[in-house]
Order: structure tokens, then C-alpha cells, then sequence
């Protein structure tokens, strides 16, 4: 049994994307109602958004870029770079309290108040580069996690596991020239998909050349293509690099009942790649993991995959 | 559309009197293929290719570089003994399209772009047709390709568009291609979202086949010409 944290705040709907966007406030209300409903709520250590230290969103964020995000969004815009972008006055308070969350469950973690945990946050973060926002992302949680755990607590390895079914473009070029941090993802091939990039050839540059991976899957394949590609990509990138934390941008939207994309991972496909995971971090990190919420957007199925999540982060 | 436009202007050149070993180290260093080469006004006279420098030379020379006595015995060989004299030249008001047939006709890696006086204006290659290609096809941003399989009959395409304008998406681009059934067509809008499952839903219901991906087949123009 494991001490898992569960970073979730109601303060997280506040970020309002307008009527039928599909990144919208109802997908935290289903997971965390579904988390209640399965007992689990009563098993977690219940951790609180904090807004986020501005140093820690300049380790990755130019100030030029945080600066515009927000006067686009206190002077009423309803959208920022791109018209994906749906976001109301509130979402630039919200974005730091995703990004103050994920730093807070990082702190905890290293204080060793738990060994891993599972942040239910909005807005998600893997699309969004240094100075642009992409795919509903403004701020890049995970990146600044990274930065965080290096720089805060000294930590020289940091592989950031990518899962959602889109490739996460700002993930992969914030860290791509770095060999301390190992990306790697999974996702549907990029010609068929968002964003178009995560091309097998994108491997890193300079003296990050090799510490990145993308692992494609084509339209319609499902859980032996993940299996497969996680044992022949995933397990040997790890063992090469051997991370001292482990970052997992967790997307549930390569569910066969999630139409953003072409993919049908089933839920016992789910449950195999995140116990995967798991072993992993038991493997190299002393079981430090982090799970960050991305995409996921079939509200009937996204409740249950996140309590499967949950379960497989206290269980091992 | 036009050649002028896409082509390299700032051309690395070559005169024939030079040496072999001079157009192999301009090419690595430039990570080119192909030298025009020009008179002292500039007007072209031939041109040589990496493959001629390679015929012209033993390859553990042309890999590793040549001892001072090899140099010597080669160095009398000069650009103008192994240059395509009057190559294949396209004028810089040629179009793009004329420019790809004609590179797939002729099956060659570049064109000098040359002006009715004979001047070198610039250099058209092969890769600078992809980066045009890349550019139609707008995939150097980010976005999600759909395919729409249609009726062949005037209005479907105007349909697709405004159902997509409706939803406030942008395009990156829009290819239509032959299909494999007769009177169908295969439309392949690029949008740049990554919100397609409403429009999705949207355009099925408008009675339109959204193509599996793994069937998806933009080639299929006759592949006989040569």
C-alpha cells in the first residue's frame, strides 16, 4: 500500500471554456465524484491548490509570455492565441493554482508525506510551448514540476511519461536540447492527429540528442500496440536513463469511448500501462511519481478511469 | 506560385577552371548537391552534381579525402572535364507546378533558374518543392487532418466549409483527391484545433463518411506517366 496524495480543489472549475468546449469544468466534477463514490477519498492525502510562486513559471515561461497571458485574459478576452483556447477573467488565477498544486504535491513528496500522488488540475498543460498556448494549455505543469524538483530539491533525472492520446509538443521542446530530462510519449501518429508533431525522428537535439521518444500508434490499434510499444520503447529508455522521478502527463482521452481521438485503449489497457508505470518508479525512484491530469474529455468514462488511476497509484 | 519566389537566390556557384576537390569541399560545406557553373558575368554554363564528383573520383578519396600525391594526379581534373555542359534550365516566371512536373519528368534533383539572357538567377531543388508542399499542406502547424468522403457533384465541398466555419475552426488546407469508388471524392481538410470531435459528430450527421484513417489514400493519381 502506498501513501498517495490527490490534489484536487473546487477552485479548478473557475477556469470557464464557454458551453460545448470539451475541455470543461464537468470533467473534474466527474472525477472527483466518482473518486467519493468509490470510497477512495477516505484512502488519499487530501492536498490543496497554492497559488504558484511566479520564479518557478520562469523557469520555464519567458515573463513577456506570462505577462501577455494575462492581460489577454484580466481584460476579457475569451480566448488566447489560438480560438482552442477558450478561457474566461478568471483562468489566469486558475492556471497558477494548477501549477502552485502540482509544486505543492512535489514539495510534499519530497518531504516524504507520501510516495506519490494524482493531480486532478485545470487547465491541462503538455501543449503549451515556452512563450505560446496550445491545445487548452497555458502553463506547462509538468515542465515546471521538473524544474521545480531539480532546482528546489536537487534531483538530476527527471523522465516525464507522457500517456495522453495527443503528442505534447511544449513538454518535448522545452526539454529537448536537456539530457536531464528524459520525455517520452506515446500517442496517435501525428498525421492522423493533434498537434502534428512526435514524429518517430524527433529524438532530442544537440546535447539532448537521445532523450527524447516517441512511441506512434495508429488509428483504430488499442491495448497490444501500447504493450507492445511501452516494452520496447518505454521499459529500455528508463533502464538507460534511470530517472530519480518520474512525471506522468496523464490523459485519458485514448479510451475507446473518447472521440477526440482514433485510439481504443480499453480500461484494462489503462490499468496495465499505469501499473507499468508504477513498477518503474518502484524500479529507479523509490516509488516517487507524480500522475498530472491532461486530457480526457468522454465525461462518462472519465470518472472510472481515474478512480482505476488511483487505485493502481495505492496499490502499486 | 512562382519560381522567383521559392527558389535560392543567393546561388553557390562554381567556375569550370576550378578543381574537383574545390566543388567537394564548397558542396560539404554548403550541404549542397548541385553547383551551377558560371562564366566571370555570371552566365551559366553547366553543372555539377555530387554524383559527378563521385564518378570523377575513387571512393575512398571522395569518403576520406585525398593523400598530397593522390591530389596531385586528380587535381589536373577540372570542373569543366565533368560538368553537365547546357543542363536543363527553367525560367524564374515558371511556376511551381511546372516545376514539379517537369522535375518528375526529367528525374533530376535541381534546376538552375536562368533569365532569358542567360544570367544565373538563383537554384530550384527538390527540397525547396517540399518546403513549398509543406507549406500547402499546412502541417508546419499544429492541427488535425479529417477525411470526408463526398459525392462527386458540385456544392459538397461548400457544405463541408461552412459547417466547419460555423464551428469557428480555422484551415490549414484543403486537399481533394480521387477515391477508390467512382463518383466519390476523398476531401481532406487540415484544421487547426484540436476540438474535432464536435465537428465530427456534426458532419455525420449531415450524411457525410468520415473515412476511417488507416483506409486514407491521397495518392491516387495514375502512377504510369513517366
Amino acid at each position: 500500500m502506498k501513501r498517495t496524495g490527490y490534489l484536487y480543489d473546487d477552485r479548478y472549475q473557475d477556469h470557464d471554456t464557454g458551453s460545448e468546449h470539451p475541455e470543461s469544468a464537468d470533467r473534474l466534477a466527474t472525477i472527483h465524484a466518482n473518486l467519493r463514490s468509490a470510497g477512495l477519498l477516505d484512502w488519499l492525502i487530501p492536498i490543496r491548490a497554492t497559488r504558484a510562486d511566479i520564479r518557478w513559471l520562469h523557469a520555464v515561461h519567458p515573463p513577456h509570455y506570462i505577462r501577455r497571458f494575462e492581460e489577454v485574459c484580466l481584460s476579457g478576452n475569451s480566448c488566447f492565441d489560438f480560438p482552442d483556447n477558450q478561457m474566461c477573467v478568471s483562468t489566469y488565477d486558475t492556471a497558477f493554482l494548477a501549477v502552485g498544486g502540482v509544486i505543492e504535491t512535489a514539495r510534499r513528496i519530497m518531504a516524504d508525506e507520501m510516495d506519490n500522488a494524482f493531480c486532478a488540475i485545470r487547465p491541462p498543460g503538455h501543449h503549451a510551448e515556452a512563450d505560446l498556448a496550445m491545445g487548452f494549455c497555458y502553463f506547462n505543469n509538468v515542465a515546471i514540476a521538473a524544474r521545480y524538483l531539480q532546482q528546489a530539491h536537487g534531483i538530476q533525472r527527471v523522465a516525464i511519461i507522457d500517456i495522453d492520446v495527443h503528442h505534447g509538443n511544449g513538454t518535448q521542446h522545452i526539454f529537448e536540447d536537456d539530457p536531464t530530462v528524459f520525455y517520452y510519449s506515446i500517442h496517435e501518429h501525428p498525421s492522423f492527429s493533434f498537434p502534428g508533431s512526435g514524429r518517430d525522428f524527433e529524438r532530442g537535439t544537440g546535447p539532448g540528442e537521445g532523450f527524447t521518444k516517441n512511441s506512434l500508434v495508429l488509428p483504430g490499434q488499442g491495448d497490444d500496440t501500447y504493450k507492445t510499444l511501452i516494452q520496447q520503447d518505454l521499459l529500455p529508455a528508463m533502464e538507460m536513463f534511470k530517472p530519480e522521478f518520474i512525471l506522468v502527463s496523464c490523459g485519458f482521452d485514448a479510451h475507446e469511448a473518447d472521440d477526440m481521438a482514433d485510439i481504443e485503449l480499453s480500461r484494462d489497457g489503462y490499468i496495465w500501462v499505469m501499473k507499468t508505470i508504477l513498477q518503474l518508479a518502484d524500479q529507479y525512484t523509490h516509488s516517487r511519481i507524480i500522475s498530472v491530469l491532461e486530457g480526457g474529455y468522454c465525461l462518462e468514462w472519465l470518472g472510472k478511469l481515474a478512480v482505476d488511476h488511483v487505485r493502481v497509484l495505492l496499490e502499486g | 506560385m512562382f519560381v522567383s519566389r521559392s527558389m535560392v537566390s543567393q546561388v553557390i556557384t562554381i567556375t569550370k577552371e576550378a578543381s574537383i576537390f574545390e566543388a567537394k569541399e564548397k558542396m560539404d560545406a554548403h550541404a549542397i548537391r548541385h553547383l551551377p557553373v558560371v562564366d566571370p558575368d555570371n552566365r551559366l554554363i553547366g553543372i555539377v552534381t555530387d554524383r559527378d564528383l563521385r564518378s570523377a573520383m575513387p571512393y575512398a578519396m571522395f569518403k576520406n579525402g585525398a593523400t598530397a600525391e593522390e591530389r596531385e594526379q586528380l587535381a589536373r581534373l577540372t570542373v569543366g572535364d565533368i560538368m553537365t555542359s547546357n543542363p536543363m534550365t527553367i525560367p524564374p516566371d515558371y511556376t511551381i507546378q511546372d516545376a514539379l512536373l517537369l522535375i518528375q519528368k526529367k528525374r533530376v534533383g535541381a534546376f538552375p533558374v536562368v533569365d532569358s539572357n542567360g544570367y544565373l538567377k538563383g537554384i530550384l531543388s527538390v527540397r525547396d518543392l517540399l518546403r513549398a508542399f509543406i507549406n500547402v499542406l499546412g502541417i508546419h502547424e499544429p492541427g488535425t487532418l479529417l477525411c470526408i468522403e463526398v459525392e462527386e457533384k458540385v456544392g459538397q465541398l461548400k457544405k463541408i466549409v461552412d459547417a466547419i466555419t460555423e464551428e469557428n475552426i480555422s484551415f490549414g488546407s484543403v486537399l481533394v483527391a480521387r477515391t477508390w469508388d467512382k463518383g466519390k471524392r476523398a476531401v481532406f481538410p487540415y484544421l487547426l484545433t484540436n476540438n474535432v470531435a464536435r465537428i465530427k459528430k456534426k458532419l455525420s450527421a449531415m450524411g457525410y463518411r468520415l473515412i476511417d484513417p488507416m483506409e486514407w489514400y491521397i495518392d491516387t493519381l495514375p502512377k504510369t506517366e513517366k
